[in-house]
């Protein structure tokens, strides 16, 4: 009996191995090619000093103000571009006016890379908060509108149809049908754009700025002490996670009747 | 032609703005960076008679082809094995759910210690870039395939290379070019960061004089090139999307719009 149980106890923990071995596999790769002096430590400093460089630096605040501009910064233009693009994606959805005004302007828009506007940005809103939000705003903005627009559209119309047959007003129509018919589509736009967000605002401030985790990298990056470059890296990594787990949560309350895919 | 035919709406947006902007400027009530459309045409003209255009144009070009041929490349192989053997898709998932979310551009500074401000670090970043999304979607992909798909080709006594190529790669296909355009995107992104913040050659180069020297019309035609450009590889990549899949897209609602 006990020795079943052993056995079972040892299965899990293989799999449990099998699945992340790798992750501590390449730690130990890195210390070793660091400490044997194979790779210039200069250049890749070992995980044991960007660990320090780490806990230092959240320990004394930095990198958490750094990571405090940069969300702050992220989530804003994230926001905006939520509160404009899902009301926009209905329109364009419901109207046919709308839709042949703006389509061109979302569809040709989508593959050209927006990035290179930015400079113009920096001379419209100047080099700080604002002209990050505005950008990230238009980087979100696409995404979402788009893949909410697919969504708006796809409504059966059957069920509209058959709302009004039942009396409802428009705006009952809206919030208590179309809404929730496109609410998953919603959501995989704001999937798609929240990476997004973080990612441009991580760019623009390497760009050009004087606070932020882009910035951090930049400056630690002149004055070569690449530890505290890794230290940034892993902070974006946590905040990139924890952003995307948040959003799940919200969509398991909110599309409480369909779980995500993947 | 009446005003409220979808052809004629679709027009009015970009015209009103273009004619808007040209008039605006022309009567001197814009900021001076917002240069005339008409001045920004004649700003591309003078960059390329003065043959500062082309090499810049060549040099983004060649680096943005190659590293994203490179990460397409790498990330369609290793992805496939990742679908196709567990072992290898063991050893991957757990770094790429950690790099996944990582701006990879963060990982410049490294990547221009190690291959120094010219080509090979744009490329190198480039290509890790693409990897990402391409790898995503063609594990995704392979471990998608409909089993019964594989049962019936296995049941006809079906070679395994066969199978292969015959029934995983068609299947997995329409993912993989998902995956493939978002590197796509990923690689113009990077492409333009990374000539923004250090390099000597490339449109990035060129749009970052063009604001030293303060000629707007020539960082507007910069931007309006590198647009294009991304523009353009876009349609292309879907042209050829549209020619591998001919047959698996019948019925669907894309029309080359997404």
């Amino acid at each position: 009996m006990t020795a079943q149980v052993l056995n079972q106890r040892w299965s899990q923990a293989w799999g449990l191995i099998s699945r992340w071995y790798s992750i501590p596999l390449l730690l130990l790769v890195w210390q070793l090619a660091v400490g044997s002096g194979l790779v210039e430590s200069r250049l890749l400093p070992g995980p044991g000093r960007v660990f320090t460089a780490l806990v230092t630096d959240v320990g004394n605040g930095t990198l958490l103000y750094q990571a405090s501009v940069t969300l702050y910064r992220a989530l804003i233009g994230f926001a905006l571009a939520a509160l404009v693009g899902i009301p926009f994606a209905v329109a364009m959805a419901r109207s046919r006016l709308v839709r042949n005004l703006f389509e061109p302007i979302f569809f040709f828009g989508y593959p050209v890379p927006k990035i290179a506007l930015f400079p113009v940005f920096t001379y419209v809103f100047g080099i700080g908060t604002p002209s990050k939000i505005a950008f990230t705003f238009l980087e979100c903005l696409y995404p979402i509108v788009v893949t909410s627009y697919f969504g708006f559209r796809a409504v059966e119309t059957r069920l509209i149809w058959s709302a009004q047959n039942c009396g409802a007003d428009p705006l009952t129509i809206l919030r208590r049908v179309i809404l929730p018919a496109a609410l998953p589509s919603v959501f995989a736009g704001l999937r798609i754009a929240l990476p997004v967000s973080l990612i441009v605002v991580v760019i623009t401030e390497m760009i050009g700025d004087s606070v932020g985790l882009g910035y951090y990298i930049t400056i630690w990056n002149t004055r070569f002490t690449f530890a505290n470059v890794y230290a940034a890296i892993v902070v974006i990594g946590i905040c990139g996670l924890a952003l995307d787990q948040a959003l799940l949560l919200v969509r398991r309350r909110a599309v409480y009747w369909q779980r995500e895919a993947a | 032609m009446r005003i409220n035919s979808a052809a004629v709406q679709h027009w009015i947006v970009p015209v009103v703005v273009l004619v808007a902007w040209e008039v605006f400027g022309r009567a001197g009530m814009l900021p001076r960076y917002l240069s005339a459309p008409s001045a920004i045409l004649l700003g591309l003209w003078e960059l390329a008679s003065t043959g500062e255009l082309f090499p810049a144009l060549a040099a983004s070009l060649y680096r943005v082809a190659a590293g994203f041929a490179l990460g397409t490349l790498a990330g369609t192989i290793v992805g496939l094995g990742a679908g196709l053997v567990p072992g290898v898709r063991h050893f991957f998932d757990p770094l790429v759910s950690f790099l996944q979310g990582i701006p990879k551009i963060a990982f410049l500074p490294v990547f221009l210690l190690l291959f120094g401000l010219g080509h090979a670090s744009k490329i190198s970043i480039i290509a890790f870039s693409c990897f990402f999304p391409v790898f995503i979607a063609s594990r995704h992909a392979v471990l998608s395939v409909n089993r019964i798909l594989l049962w019936a080709a296995q049941n006809m006594g079906t070679p395994r290379r066969t199978i292969f190529f015959r029934v995983v790669i068609p299947a997995a296909a329409p993912q993989l070019f998902a995956g493939v355009r978002i590197g796509l995107a990923h690689a113009f992104v990077v492409l333009f960061a990374a000539e923004l913040i250090g390099s000597r050659a490339g449109l990035g180069t060129i749009i970052t004089s063009a604001e030293e020297w303060v000629r707007f019309d020539l960082m507007f035609a910069g931007i309006l090139c590198f647009a294009v450009l991304g523009f353009a590889s876009d349609r292309i990549l879907l042209a050829i999307r549209a020619r591998v899949l001919r047959g698996q897209t019948i019925g669907t609602e894309e029309q080359g719009m997404r």
